[in-house]
């Protein structure tokens, strides 16, 4: 007869706890003692939900074609840059890929050039000749100091989102502006008080006072920046100073802008907003567009695009807001097996065919644009072909030079256009301000880190 | 015969360590968890941390630096608006909250109790989501009623708004849940108390000041130690409320610039340094508070 090894009865506190250790150890056991799963597993963190779903649709074609591969994809949401910042300052935990977010890069690449957390991939863009085959520019964001350390998701050019029926209304044809002069002329048309009450009851645009978004857009038109590419900052350039009194002048002195109502242009009060005929035009990306028709599809039939006015004839007609990356990082035990991995989800055109159908957002890879859904007219524009117009724009996007003080930089100047705006400091005033705040924090780490900071 | 005696001995021995063992866990885990991030949080104030792998030692340079940065001192005078808000605000709501619960003359105290705690139920990111709605400039359920005497407040995007609109949320979530502290100490006070006062002829007023207000002396001090704690670690309600303190930091807070060093800016020696001034001055203000409210003094 089998016997307990030892005595039940006289454990301390009885047989309750005694059955809690038990337990406790045989599900230790059980967890730490399970064999690992055969095959290679590559672990790969998403932040967004579209992209997660999309993802998740294709990676069963990608375990397909590599057979023993295994991906596991997590998506964190808006937690994940925080996660993966945790995992590369404990030097542990971090997937093999991983999607960014491009105000969230900056953070990523303070300190020595050597210690950021992800692969130089511009070796592999170049031994395969990728390099060709996106837009150079897009690579600005995910650029430092010569190394590329992510492949762009999308490029994110902007149009001019607008009402063709109020435009018209109020005896505006909005495809012959050409200019942002000619954009103050019918804004001014266009911006009215319909009932006498004395109060704008349409405004010509919508733009954000609180945020870098659209005034960063319209800098980035010009030309201009926060930094330049050898991380010198220009935010206080003439050029600069020039498009944040032009920003401030479409509220105070030309009176047709409106700020965005509620926190951001996705907020539900601006989209009633819109739906109650206040807004008229917006500056918009593409993926701003994927979210118009699913938050407001009502709205389908109700607006149009075209280039977002230049800032002289024959100029610039789009900029481009927002972009995600994807990077291998260091901690990633198979690159190799990563970057067929990066190529499939990034490089691969069904799938981005695929992506354009789902989320309208324009992929980098030039030879995917000729597929014919970009041609397709759209039904929430009226039958405009959204996606040849921002194709047709996709090569003049402006380069967007990234740094490692962004996320102060961005931090302070959202400061500076509210400032600005609200009039409690002229352009200049709040522009210098910013410029000098930056200046100084670098050159403070830079007496203390000396060499290393680079 | 040997071996039972072996087994006893040992499973004696195990009795007098037991207890140790059984308490261990969560000494074990405040070590973990709570002893060494402190300690290393200490260290890393002074420490200024950059990139992943890289430190130096800068003694109290990130604290003389703290003291001389605008936004930290804007963040502090925002949090201690909301905390003052708690103060004078939220607290005496809840305590006159209390007081008509606890009175016998209102009917259906058991749903009233439940209308005012189900806010704190609500997690702080949905509460913040829904007051986004509340306080929306055109169509908000806020600006709906003020519109009535021709004034259309940005509750959110004008900077003399947000800290208010932050603290009559905070009323919103919280004066129930410290109602319910109030009338268990009111509940608690003894009857006979009362019917003495009323036979030396002190009328309600006279009551409330001269034998409520001192019974419940030690649970004012538990809510309002409690709450100014809470308060000074505001986070969540404005980062979401104010999409990260805008416009122009109006909606900052010490904790939100604690984690927007530590966490947006990769400045985690001088988020570390945040997190211990904010400690100090938990500390200091806990002290005066319970010394104030009398909680050392011998009875």
């Amino acid at each position: 007869m089998f016997r307990f090894p030892i005595d039940v009865e006289s454990f301390p506190l009885g047989k309750g706890p005694m059955v809690m250790l038990v337990l406790f150890l045989i599900s230790t056991l059980f967890i730490f003692g399970r064999s690992e799963e055969h095959g290679e597993d590559l672990e790969f963190w998403i932040f967004a939900n579209t992209h997660y779903e999309e993802y998740q649709a294709r990676v069963p074609i990608f375990e397909a074609q590599n057979p023993g591969v295994n991906v596991q994809l997590i998506n964190f949401g808006g937690t994940m840059h925080d996660k993966l910042l945790a995992a590369m300052l404990s030097n542990f935990g971090a997937p093999d890929l991983v999607e960014v977010e491009i105000t969230s890069i900056g953070r990523f690449l303070k300190g020595a050039i050597d210690e950021v957390g992800f692969l130089d991939l511009r070796p592999r863009l170049e031994s395969e000749g990728w390099m060709d085959k996106l837009v150079v520019s897009r690579f600005t964001p995910w650029s430092y100091r010569g190394r590329i350390f992510g492949i762009p998701h999308d490029l994110h050019p902007v149009v001019l989102l607008y009402r063709d029926d109020l435009f018209k209304a109020a005896g505006v044809e909005m495809t012959e502006v050409e200019t942002w002069d000619d954009f103050i002329a019918a804004g001014k048309k266009a911006t009215r008080d319909l009932d006498g009450d004395g109060k704008i009851d349409q405004y010509a645009i919508v733009l954000d006072r609180r945020t870098e978004s659209d005034y960063f857009s319209l800098l980035l038109q010009q030309g201009g920046g926060f930094f330049d590419e050898d991380g010198t900052v220009i935010i206080d350039s003439e050029l600069a100073i020039e498009t944040l009194a032009f920003f401030t002048a479409l509220f105070n002195e030309h009176k047709i802008a409106t700020p965005v109502y509620g926190t951001w242009h996705g907020d539900p009060s601006n989209f009633a907003a819109m739906q109650d005929g206040k807004i008229l035009s917006i500056l918009a990306p593409d993926w701003y567009v994927g979210i118009l028709k699913s938050q407001v599809p009502q709205m389908s039939g109700k607006w149009k695009a075209v280039g977002i006015p230049a800032w002289h004839p024959n100029g610039r007609r789009t900029t481009t807001r927002g972009g995600t990356m994807v990077g291998i990082t260091k901690q990633c035990k198979n690159p190799d097996r990563a970057w067929e991995l990066l190529k499939f989800t990034y490089f691969d055109r069904p799938g981005l065919v695929n992506r354009y159908e789902t989320t309208r957002i324009i992929p980098p890879l030039k030879a995917a644009w000729d597929a014919p859904i970009f041609k397709e007219p759209d039904v929430y524009l009226g039958g405009q072909p959204l996606g040849e117009l921002f194709i047709q724009l996709a090569p003049d996007l402006p380069p967007r030079y990234q740094n490692p003080y962004w996320s102060e930089g961005a931090d302070l100047l959202n400061d500076a256009i509210f400032a600005a705006v609200t009039e409690k400091q002229t352009p200049r005033e709040a522009l210098t301000d910013l410029a000098e705040k930056v200046r100084a924090l670098m050159a403070k780490d830079s007496s203390r880190w000396g060499e290393r900071n680079h | 015969m040997q071996r039972k005696r072996a087994t006893n001995l040992f499973w004696n021995q195990q009795q007098k360590i037991a207890p140790y063992l059984f308490i261990a866990p969560f000494y074990l885990l405040f070590v973990v968890f709570m002893g060494y991030p402190l300690i290393s949080s200490l260290v890393m104030s002074l420490y200024e941390m950059r990139g992943f792998q890289s430190r130096i030692f800068v003694g109290f340079g990130n604290f003389t630096d703290l003291f001389r940065d605008p936004i930290f001192w804007k963040s502090l005078r925002n949090t201690a608006y909301f905390a003052a808000g708690t103060l004078i605000l939220q607290l005496p709501i809840a305590l006159l909250l209390a007081i008509l619960l606890n009175s016998k003359f209102v009917k259906g105290k058991n749903f009233l109790r439940l209308a005012f705690f189900a806010p704190v139920l609500v997690a702080g990111v949905f509460v913040a989501i829904i007051f986004n709605l509340v306080y929306d400039q055109r169509a908000g359920l806020v600006n709906q009623e003020f519109v009535l005497f021709g004034k259309e407040i940005g509750w959110l995007n004008e900077e003399n708004y947000v800290m208010p609109a932050v603290i009559l949320t905070g009323v919103w979530q919280w004066a129930g849940f410290n109602m319910i502290y109030f009338l268990a100490g009111l509940q608690g006070i003894r009857q006979e108390l009362y019917e003495a006062a009323a036979v030396d002829g002190a009328n309600w007023w006279q009551a409330f000041v001269h034998v409520t207000l001192p019974s419940l002396r030690p649970v004012i001090a538990f809510v309002v130690v409690v709450s100014m704690i809470g308060s000074l670690q505001l986070f969540d309600l404005p980062f979401i409320l104010t999409n990260g303190g805008e416009p122009a930091d109006a909606g900052s807070t010490i904790v939100m610039y604690l984690y927007k060093n530590g966490f947006q800016f990769m400045r985690l020696g001088y988020a570390a340094t945040i997190g211990w001034v904010l400690f100090f001055i938990i500390a200091v203000i806990s002290i005066v508070q319970l010394k104030l409210l009398g909680i050392f003094r011998d009875e």
